[in-house]
């Protein structure tokens, strides 16, 4: 079993054009375990995707109080890289798109840096592994071929991270918004996906706007964020009451004092 | 020693070298005339690059036989034309027999002039002429090696020619050589060339290539150039493409040293065409500058120009595209892209399109950019797991990829990623 140990986290962001920080996260607190599966829930720019970001390791994201653990070990000082192959997986809002590498080359390589250099993956171990995965996802294989989600369209993107997620097997996946911008079939076949990695050597950190998605990826535990803090941790039903009440009266309910984005 | 008697006497040195090595009388003419306007000409124009403090005149006619053994590595070919060339030494010419049949030649170029003259006189520094500037009169009067290859008219090969040339630095000397390729009317081939270096003298080459694509004539140039670190080049590409003829260029520019680099294209002929794809990778504190230019003359010429280059270190490169649409070419059609990435701080990196129009009726666009690798790639590669050093490399191959999978032989292209990998790991 892994653990994934979140502890005090503060983090602030500078903005590039006015050269001002500002302090998004604001003491974050969460632990899990492998075998389980969190949901982040909250309001526009309340910090979840930062907290996503700042797991992985993005460099425009600084911490200046707190820590992250991986089985016990601070990853504060690990590059992006070695964190992935540490076992931490980010599905991503934007993936970004690369010209002239394809799909398959890259899954290789991804897959292959986390083996020994005599170690490496064989076409044809690679390849069946590549197939059923696609079958999983409803994805054609011409889409092995094209290069790195370059012109892939929104609902493209969001498999193509899923195939991923399916192919390198992280210990923890963090998936930030991946139900946005799916239709429902979409939908289920990405919560397809998921659900195939569950099990005692899988977690999740599932971050999204929306109960729906968790009506699909059951999750264990559920987190409401607010403010740039976790203010409440339930179970499944916590989501789905806030979907009935709404932000605005879980907030008044605990008497924070935030405004929230889109309120008007 | 005064400025005349010096010219005295390296003309006299000049014509001592080319009767001691038998050549004809009108090449040893060409020669002393060329020598003769070495020093008032000018060195070509490379917009935005400056390379006053190179030394690309080296006074000597040698002749210097080479060691085979420095191409021992190349494997000779057998079912497909081949010419291996160590310096001024033809170490291997593989013509396959039907080739022969047809009437193919493919020879080293001082035993063309004197066998075949009737094809090579019409034709030999008459693309480039010695007028043109300094660097061009030195190449004519200073020709020391090259190689020939005419195919006839009609002829169609399906496997490309292979040129492999070594620049034998393991002593001192300029390479001053000299491809000329002459495409019968309506002839069809790839001529692929790979030049590399063995040694460590610091040397001059000169490397022209000449083509006369003739009526209907369909040629594929590609040239993997990997010259040493320690050898300044000056290349100079220049292809005559007649009526609804084509010249292909696929250049991949992976030498070490100081480079300055021509290759154009005359569309003189109506309705001819050309695809110039050049890729380069610069590294450390290498210079490079290069000028690829179109002339639409002929009427729907058609000519493309697509550039990516990538530079590291503390290097410098500068693309000039140069379209160049002559008054009475209607319905031309010029596009070009120049596109280099940075990798480092510490790069100069220049793409300038450069558009001299002087007809109305024409198509002609073009696209530039110089720009820094982009950070949100690096993170979503190495978010997988992939090094920072493996994830440059695949955005880098990614940037390239546009001119790489245009490269029609399999085997150049193989080459070529060989080599660019090799290059980056230098970086």
């Amino acid at each position: 079993m892994s653990t994934l140990e979140i502890k005090d986290l503060h983090v602030e962001v500078s903005d590039e054009e006015s050269q001002k920080t500002k302090e998004i996260l604001k003491g974050v607190n969460l632990t899990m375990s492998t075998g389980e599966i969190h949901a982040i829930m909250g309001p526009n720019g309340t910090g979840k995707s930062t907290l996503s970001q700042t797991i992985m390791g993005q460099p425009a994201y600084h911490v200046t109080q707190g820590d992250i653990l991986l089985d016990g070990e601070s990853i504060l000082d690990m590059p992006v890289d070695e964190r992935a192959r540490r076992g931490l997986f980010l599905a991503m809002q934007y993936p970004a798109e690369i010209q002239g590498v394809t799909n398959a080359e890259f899954l290789r390589a991804a897959i292959n840096a986390r083996r020994a250099d005599d170690d490496q993956i064989s076409v044809m171990a690679f390849l069946k592994e590549l197939d059923k995965n696609l079958a999983l996802l409803d994805m054609n294989e011409s889409m092995t071929e094209r290069y790195l989600n370059e012109g892939f369209s929104g609902g493209e993107k969001k498999r193509n991270e899923i195939l991923q997620l399916l192919m390198i097997k992280p210990k923890f996946a963090l998936l930030d918004e991946i139900d946005s911008g799916l239709d429902i079939d979409a939908l289920k076949v990405v919560s397809k996906g998921v659900n195939s990695m569950r099990g005692d050597n899988f977690g999740s950190l599932i971050i999204t706007h929306y109960q729906r998605l968790l009506n699909y990826i059951v999750p264990d535990v559920v987190h409401v964020m607010m403010g740039g803090k976790i203010v409440k941790t339930g179970d499944a039903d916590l989501a789905k009451t806030l979907e009935k009440e709404g932000y605005a009266g879980l907030r008044d309910d605990l008497g924070i004092d935030v405004a929230l984005v889109d309120e008007d | 020693m005064n400025a005349v008697e010096s010219t005295e006497t390296l003309n006299a040195a000049l014509v001592a070298g080319a009767t001691e090595h038998r050549d004809p009388d009108w090449l040893v003419a060409q020669r002393t005339a060329a020598l003769a306007q070495i020093d008032q000409l000018r060195v070509p124009k490379f917009h935005r690059f400056i390379y006053r403090d190179w030394n690309l005149l080296d006074h000597r006619l040698l002749w210097q036989a080479s060691d085979p053994a420095l191409a021992a590595d190349i494997a000779q070919a057998t079912d497909h034309g081949q010419l291996i060339q160590v310096g001024q030494t033809t170490v291997a010419v593989n013509l396959p027999q039907a080739l022969q049949a047809q009437g193919v030649i493919l020879t080293d170029l001082f035993t063309a002039l004197t066998q075949y003259p009737e094809l090579t006189k019409p034709y030999l520094n008459q693309i480039i002429p010695a007028t043109e500037d300094k660097l061009a009169a030195y190449h004519v009067a200073y020709l020391n090696s090259g190689i020939f290859l005419y195919v006839p008219q009609n002829v169609v090969i399906d496997q490309p020619i292979e040129a492999h040339i070594v620049q034998d630095s393991t002593q001192d000397g300029p390479q001053v050589s000299h491809v000329l390729i002459v495409a019968d009317r309506g002839s069809q081939f790839a001529f692929t060339q790979h030049l590399t270096t063995q040694g460590t003298r610091a040397n001059l080459a000169n490397n022209v290539v000449e083509i006369v694509a003739n009526d209907n004539s369909r040629i594929k140039f590609a040239s993997v150039d990997e010259l040493g670190r320690d050898t300044l080049t000056y290349f100079n590409r220049r292809a005559l493409v007649k009526h609804n003829a084509e010249v292909d260029w696929a250049v991949g520019l992976m030498n070490l040293g100081d480079t300055l680099g021509q290759f154009d294209t005359d569309l003189v002929g109506e309705g001819a065409q050309t695809d110039t794809k050049v890729v380069a990778i610069t590294s450390q504190a290498q210079r490079e500058g290069i000028n690829t230019r179109i002339t639409n003359r002929g009427k729907h010429t058609v000519g493309n120009i697509l550039q990516r280059g990538v530079l590291l270190g503390t290097s410098e490169l500068v693309f000039n595209g140069i379209g160049d649409i002559i008054h009475g070419a209607a319905g031309a059609n010029a596009e070009q892209e120049n596109r280099l990435l940075m990798m480092t701080p510490g790069t100069h990196g220049d793409a300038n399109p450069i558009l001299l129009i002087d007809e109305n009726d024409v198509i002609a666009g073009h696209a530039a950019s110089v720009g820094q690798v982009d950070q949100q790639q690096l993170y979503y590669l190495m978010s997988r797991g992939i090094d920072r050093k493996t994830a440059e490399r695949l955005v880098i191959r990614g940037f390239l990829s546009a001119v790489l999978s245009a490269i029609p032989s399999k085997n150049v292209q193989q080459q070529l990623i060989k080599t660019i990998e090799r290059n980056l790991q230098n970086g």
